[in-house]
């Protein structure tokens, strides 16, 4: 078969439908990452035109610009869409984008799920942008804070758009966390080892880890704010066994990694770009992804340092203050493998270099007013000023827009095609560079001289005139710098001139695909030898298109690829993708209209949407494995591969194992939530305890013994060729009676609205009831799957998913019988 | 999987003992005025014993990434989980030290 021959069948396999209809449908990575990307950028633009309106506000004293209500909206608005809309997409995106290019796969590991996080983004934001248009945004500050958002003392709907709407959009990124980290885990070109993976990937695999274990305490935050605020269950409310500190901690453990969830990836991109802008390869590889690692996790450690002025005791601002400082020393040595990769080489000032530059000098003052604000009397005296405003900008927009600038500006001609006509970027670089920091430098100074933050006009006789007018010209300044980088990405799409293949001379594999790259990415999968397979073979991309590597015979119109071992590599399952499809755009919308019910409370609409859900979801896995036994597949080079269906550890195994993680995550932040309230809140504990109920303690235990014995029974037997259904039937009786208990044990539970403890129950006890009726669910899937003639001995991949959740079901069963009952018997 | 457990092991537990001990010193001041003046005192040595544990942990870990049977093959994962343990160990030590140092609950 010819290269164009091949690129044909390929494409045919892999496009997305023609016209703009075919965006709606489109499940290809290279596709979906653009529409995060325009998307993320498109609220870079709104938040920015926000930011230009506070910096109108504040240039001059008594300004009449705009109210305090309207600029509580603004302010609040800004931060939400900079961190929620634009900072995190656009992360998403760029992964999305090029994971698979880099590490030489055709797609991430489940293409709909990338498709479904993105219409989740769009739905999500779209509910916060029309809140903006009609005037009635959130306007309780970014983060929040209770009793300010209670009911009380904002009745409106506007905190409701934010706790709603972010938790709809963070649907997306725990989608695209997991996504990520099966796909660097297991989607990787044939024989690149752990070792051999390019450097952004291990940020990635880092970062997604993050995503799961940070953002589940906000999900949880926001989930227990809008119960109170919507049914009056008193989590936050101080007189009813609440405390505003819960939101607090809450927040800032998901608030400090979600930095780090920021700047790692842009620090991936800097790893990425600096030692090809060097002509060299990047010092320390090994201590750069020990320091991610430890930076990552250290990071969690941080939260309560946004809490210094809370009336903490000494010993906790220590720790804290001590873990803040510590933080220091993984983000330095990854500046000094920077610095010493350019010593190393040959620095090249093209203009990614020019943004990683301002990069460095932006980031390590951020980096340094953050060891400032470490430790606790400096923290006490500038909490809430404009100083701390300033020091976040430097470490976001140091530590993010411009190595993402950087990577826009690197990765562009491989997007396009193209390469760049007009020379404006060196410009706008300039524009960018001054006014950022004319901008901050004089927020930095106007917030010691005790400017707070978040306030919408200031006196004359404050002394503040001068430095905020000087703020103000420099932000706008800033902001012309970024028009011009829109206008010149615009210019770059419209004026074609094709670029050469490789531009930079880098030697990371999607530099080895087609520019623009195809829907299919490569004809077919190379095999791994080092870490800079294109600098080793520059021939490599000729290669791949000539059909020289695996999957390289396009077979019957099918989207295949490869799994790997996690530490060789080596291949180990034949992968078969579903096709295009509008099921993600008509899950997510379905989603929406939950969202949408619990916002505008109408509660009769919120069972029917999660029915659609549970309908379409059950439609989305029937659509996955085969109903005959398809055996061991060649995949080219004389090698032959188990089907994905038919092994113990399918791709729907990984992706249930790391989404249990964030579900556990939020399962102990709950349990964290219970603890905090009974030691620290007043009014616990409370004034009489819930009373033990014979038949939820029987039943319970009983109904999850039986759904995991159950479901390890029709494991085994059909692995010895048995019919399963008898076993699958008797997990389904375990998990509906595990269901009955928690409906029982809620039946028993305390009003929820009385105390924070009977809300509490409450939570617990529908976490479980959840979770028992998902097991149900999937088992009787299992079921209607065995019956059609899905499952076999061979086809066994969906038997090997069930009992991932039917454990993990019995785990918290046991923990939520603990943390009801226990109390009281030991009272 | 073995591999990413290597790695992450040792800065994980530090990050779960940690918060353990934050909460633990949480507990014990929330359990009366007699806690507040900590030092040398009960609740003071429940919170350094909850220390030595803690770097005990850190040291076992450490020890464990280092031999040869539970370690790592030569490679990068043996050097990023030896750099791993060296940091949950250093973190251990660094953030916790105040339980011997600060007033428990002032």
């Amino acid at each position: 078969m010819t290269a164009l021959a091949r690129h044909r069948r390929l494409s045919a396999a892999w496009a997305s439908g023609p016209g703009w209809k075919g965006w709606f449908s489109t499940v290809n990575h290279s596709d979906v990452g653009r529409m995060f990307l325009v998307t993320a950028f498109f609220y870079f633009l709104v938040g920015g035109i926000l930011a230009m309106l506070i910096r109108a506000q504040l240039a001059t004293p008594h300004s009449a610009f705009a109210g305090p209500g309207i600029y509580s909206q603004i302010f609040t608005m800004h931060g939400t869409i900079m961190m929620f809309l634009f900072a995190i997409p656009a992360i998403e995106g760029m992964a999305i984008y090029l994971l698979p290019k880099m590490l030489g796969t055709r797609d991430l590991a489940y293409p709909r799920l990338t498709a479904y996080g993105y219409w989740c983004y769009f739905f999500g934001g779209a509910m916060l942008l029309v809140s903006l248009l009609f005037g009635i945004a959130p306007d309780g500050g970014w983060f929040m804070y209770p009793p300010l958002t209670g009911r009380i003392h904002s009745p409106g709907i506007n905190t409701d758009f934010w706790l709603i709407g972010i938790t709809f959009v963070e649907i997306s990124a725990i989608c695209a966390a997991v996504e990520f980290t099966v796909s660097i885990l297991k989607y990787r070109a044939p024989g690149m080892s752990l070792a051999r993976m390019p450097i952004f990937a291990w940020y990635m695999l880092v970062v997604s880890l993050m995503i799961l274990t940070g953002f589940p305490p906000l999900i949880l935050g926001s989930i227990l704010l809008e119960l109170e605020r919507a049914f009056g269950m008193p989590f936050f409310q101080v007189e009813l066994g609440g405390d505003s500190l819960l939101w607090q901690h809450l927040f800032w453990l998901f608030g400090h990694p979600e930095v780090y969830i920021i700047f790692l990836p842009a620090a991936g991109v800097v790893s990425t770009v600096l030692p090809v802008m060097a002509s060299t390869t990047l010092i320390g590889y090994r201590w750069v992804v020990a320091a991610a690692v430890a930076l990552a996790i250290l990071s969690f450690g941080l939260w309560v340092h946004h809490m210094f002025t809370t009336g903490i005791p000494h010993m906790g601002l220590a720790f804290f203050s001590a873990a803040s400082t510590l933080v220091a020393v993984p983000t330095a040595v990854q500046v000094f493998a920077w610095i010493g990769t350019m010593w190393k080489g040959t620095p090249r000032l093209h203009l990614p270099m020019l943004h990683i530059l301002g990069f460095f000098v932006t980031f390590v003052i951020g980096g340094l007013t953050g060891v400032m604000v470490a430790v606790v009397p400096f923290d006490w005296q500038v909490h809430d000023t404009a100083f701390v405003t300033a020091h976040l900008h430097y470490v976001l927009f140091g530590g993010f827009v411009f190595p993402i600038l950087a990577g826009i500006y690197y990765w562009l001609p491989l997007a396009s095609g193209r390469r760049r006509f007009f020379r404006l970027g060196n410009v706008a670089f300039a524009l960018i560079f001054i006014g950022f920091h004319v901008t901050f430098l004089a927020m930095h100074w106007v917030g010691l001289m005790g400017q707070r933050r978040r306030i919408s006009t200031y006196a004359p006789e404050d002394g503040w005139t001068a430095i905020n007018l000087i703020s103000s010209v420099g932000g706008f300044v800033l902001a012309f710098g970024l028009v011009i980088v829109l206008i010149e990405i615009v210019l770059h799409l419209v004026v074609p001139r094709r670029s050469r293949r490789n531009p930079w001379g880098a030697g990371t594999l999607e530099w080895a695909v087609p520019m623009p790259p195809p829907a299919y990415n490569f004809a077919s999968l190379p095999r791994v030898t080092s870490r800079e397979p294109l600098a080793d073979d520059p021939d490599l991309g000729v290669r791949l298109a000539r059909g020289e590597g695996y999957l390289g015979d396009a077979r019957g119109g099918l989207r295949e690829t490869l799994m790997v071992d996690i530490a060789t590599g080596e291949p180990e399952q034949h992968v078969v993708y579903p096709a295009n499809t509008r099921l993600p755009l008509v899950m997510a919308a379905v989603t929406g209209v939950f969202f949408l019910s619990l916002l505008l409370k109408l509660y009769w609409l919120t069972p029917l949407a999660l029915a659609g859900v549970a309908v379409l979801g059950w439609r989305w896995v029937w659509q996955l494995g085969s109903d005959t036994d398809l055996g061991c597949q060649p995949v080219g080079h004389g090698l032959a591969l188990a089907s994905a269906s038919e092994t113990d550890r399918p791709p729907g195994w990984w992706g249930s194992a790391f989404l249990l993680v964030a579900n556990a995550t939020l399962f102990g932040s709950l349990l964290f939530g219970y603890a905090f309230l009974w030691t620290v809140a007043p009014g616990w504990p409370p004034a009489a305890f819930m009373e033990p109920s014979l038949l939820v303690l029987v039943a319970a235990p009983a109904g999850a013994a039986l759904a995991v014995a159950g479901i390890a029974l029709a494991v085994r037997r059909n692995r010895i060729g048995g019919d399963p259904t008898a076993a699958l039937l008797a997990a389904l009786a375990g998990a509906l009676c595990l269901a009955g208990a928690f409906a029982l044990l809620l039946a028993g539970a305390p009003h929820p609205t009385g105390h924070a403890y009977g809300a509490t129950l409450w939570v617990l006890g529908c976490y479980g009831l959840v979770h028992a009726l998902l097991v149900a669910l999937m088992l009787a899937f299992l079921l209607a799957r065995q019956r059609a003639g899905y499952v076999s001995r061979s086809r066994r991949a969906e038997l090997a998913i069930v009992p991932v959740w039917t454990g993990y079901l019995a785990v918290v069963t046991a923990l939520i019988l603990a943390a009801v009952y226990l109390p009281g018997f030991a009272a | 999987m073995s591999d990413l457990l290597r790695i992450l092991v040792s800065p994980a537990a530090w990050l779960a003992c940690f918060s353990a001990i934050y909460g633990l010193s949480g507990i014990v001041c929330a359990a009366g005025p007699g806690a507040a003046v900590a030092d040398g005192s009960g609740p003071r040595m429940v919170l350094v014993i909850a220390f030595l544990l803690a770097v005990l942990l850190q040291v076992g870990l450490l020890a464990l990434v280092w031999s040869a049977r539970f370690g790592a093959e030569p490679g990068l994962v043996r050097v990023v989980s030896r750099i791993s343990a060296v940091t949950g160990l250093v973190a251990t030590v660094w953030t916790l030290f105040p339980v011997l140092a600060a007033s428990a609950c002032l």
